[in-house]
């Protein structure tokens, strides 16, 4: 295989393109995951990082699990490689001149595997509940602090994120044709039917997520560096 | 009524007489809870008779008036004019050929229809059938398309790149049948190997300009990707329907 072989095989179009947002794009990812790793905070006063939790090494899957996830797939594809940017039909700076081929080859074809990633992030979310229950114990003392809070309300937001996902509603119900053909098929569809609530939301649950999670890194980071960001509500 | 003039600006062409193509002008006088239609009609009634346009039921159910208004695709019946600011540019649909004026023949569509397996049912037998609610509420949703082809005029693909995609009218259509209880066909696969199912990157146009609000792209395209990638990209799942069809069969 020569290497316009292998380029038309592997790389789509977008990678070969101009283009500044990409570029912009990269150097965001690679600068933060040289923070992580070269000033690691693993943990502050009884607080984990969730970026650490449980280990950094998981950071790839949950990575791939947010790049492949439909939320922000239509997110990068519209934002950063502009197919379309938009619907207003005057602006949307896709045409007939560019090159595409959407999911159907080389690295994109890794969406359709968005599920194992999916795996993988609903057997990290409960960690996060560990983590948070960590936190309220400083040498068996119980201690209620700022720090758990944040640490709980990103557990439960990430929770929501995971569990709207798209791929899930397919594994749950989504992929089933006949209901009442089923043992339990009313619960499955009611169950399907929840989701799918969620579900519509999803979008909003990954951004809120994602915002919320880089927050806690830095709450976290703050303290870290002598800041005296934390407050105890109680302390028994 | 008030004296306020709105600025129509029509495009004109007439591919059996010329490639060449014009925008016309004209000021209409606005009304009360106009729409786009109506300006048009008016033009075609006071300015200039010779404007081709489409329309039929002017209540947003029959999809014959799509255009592209001020650069979004939609339905002249519903787009109110307050809302479109004092110039207002009607454009056809352009992922179509055009027939004349604001005119496009969307016949391609009926000829992509017949690509899609149809239905069919698991035993003709019994009848009447009965079908349940819970089993058939999600494919509703599908049958409110009134095949106005907007989607079709706004996705990417279909639009600016030359593919076998079919399109999100399509794939609802597609989607409808694969949900129904009676069916016995899947077809994700044929719409991802024949029907360029992975070209769509899920980027909901379609959905953002469907006058009926279908969530196509959330309650069609997704759940097929997602049983294509069942059937095609999966290897758990994979084995699992394999080895569930080899215990059908050997109990049969
Ligand atoms: S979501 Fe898919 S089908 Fe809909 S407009 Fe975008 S690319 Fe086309
Ligand atoms: S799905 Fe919506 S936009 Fe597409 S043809 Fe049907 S009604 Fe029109």
């Amino acid at each position: 295989m020569n290497v316009n072989d292998f380029k038309n095989k592997y790389i789509p179009s977008e990678f070969l393109e101009f283009n500044p947002r990409l570029y912009a794009f990269i150097i965001m990812l690679i600068v933060g995951l040289s923070a992580f790793l070269i000033f690691p905070v693993k943990e502050i006063s009884g607080y984990i990082d969730p970026f650490y939790s449980p280990t950094i090494f998981i950071l790839p899957f949950v990575g791939l699990y947010r790049l492949t996830c439909y939320a922000y797939r239509k997110d990068y594809n519209r934002h950063i490689f502009k197919h379309p940017i938009g619907c207003d039909l005057k602006n949307r700076l896709d045409s007939m001149k560019r090159t595409y081929t959407g999911e159907t080859s080389g690295l994109f074809k890794i969406e359709n595997l968005h599920r194992y990633f999916l795996y993988v992030s609903i057997l990290i979310v409960p960690f996060f509940y560990y983590d948070f229950y960590t936190s309220l114990f400083i040498n068996n003392i119980f201690v209620f602090r700022l720090g758990s809070v944040l640490l709980l309300v990103n557990a439960i937001f990430i929770t929501l994120y995971v569990l709207s996902c798209h791929s899930l509603r397919s594994l749950i119900g989504g992929r089933k044709d006949c209901y009442s053909c089923m043992s339990y098929g009313a619960g499955i569809k009611n169950l399907y039917d929840k989701q799918s609530w969620l579900n519509k939301h999803h979008e909003q649950l990954a951004w809120i997520s994602l915002v919320f999670i880089i927050f806690v890194d830095l709450y976290l980071r703050g303290l870290t560096a002598g800041m005296p960001l934390d407050i105890t509500f109680l302390k028994l | 009524m008030t004296n306020k003039k709105v600025k129509f600006k029509i495009y004109r062409k007439d591919p059996k007489i010329s490639n060449d193509y014009r925008y016309d002008e004209f000021d209409v006088p606005m009304e009360e809870g106009m729409v786009v239609l109506d300006g048009v009609n008016y033009i075609v009634e006071h300015y200039d008779s010779t404007i081709s346009v489409r329309w039929n039921c002017k209540a947003a159910r029959c999809g014959s008036c799509a255009a592209e208004i001020n650069g979004y695709p939609k339905l002249m019946c519903k787009t109110r004019v307050e809302q479109m600011g004092d110039v207002i540019t009607v454009n056809p649909m352009k992922a179509f050929p055009l027939v004349k004026d604001l005119v496009t023949d969307v016949s391609i569509n009926f000829e992509i229809d017949k690509k899609i397996p149809e239905f069919t049912p698991k035993n003709m037998g019994k009848k009447p059938w009965t079908i349940y609610d819970i089993d058939v509420n999600r494919a509703q949703e599908f049958r409110k398309c009134i095949e106005c082809f907007l989607c079709q005029d706004t996705c990417h693909v279909v639009r600016d790149h030359n593919t076998k995609y079919i399109g999100p009218r399509h794939v609802i259509k597609a989607a409808a049948l694969d949900m129904h209880p009676m069916d016995v066909l899947d077809r994700s696969e044929s719409l991802t190997k024949d029907m360029g199912l992975g070209y769509c990157n899920v980027t909901k146009c379609c959905e953002e300009v469907c006058p009926e609000h279908i969530k196509i792209t959330d309650n069609a395209i997704i759940p097929e990707k997602e049983r294509a990638a069942d059937n095609m990209y999966d290897p758990i799942m994979m084995l699992i329907k394999k080895l569930k069809n080899k215990s059908n069969r050997d109990k049969k």
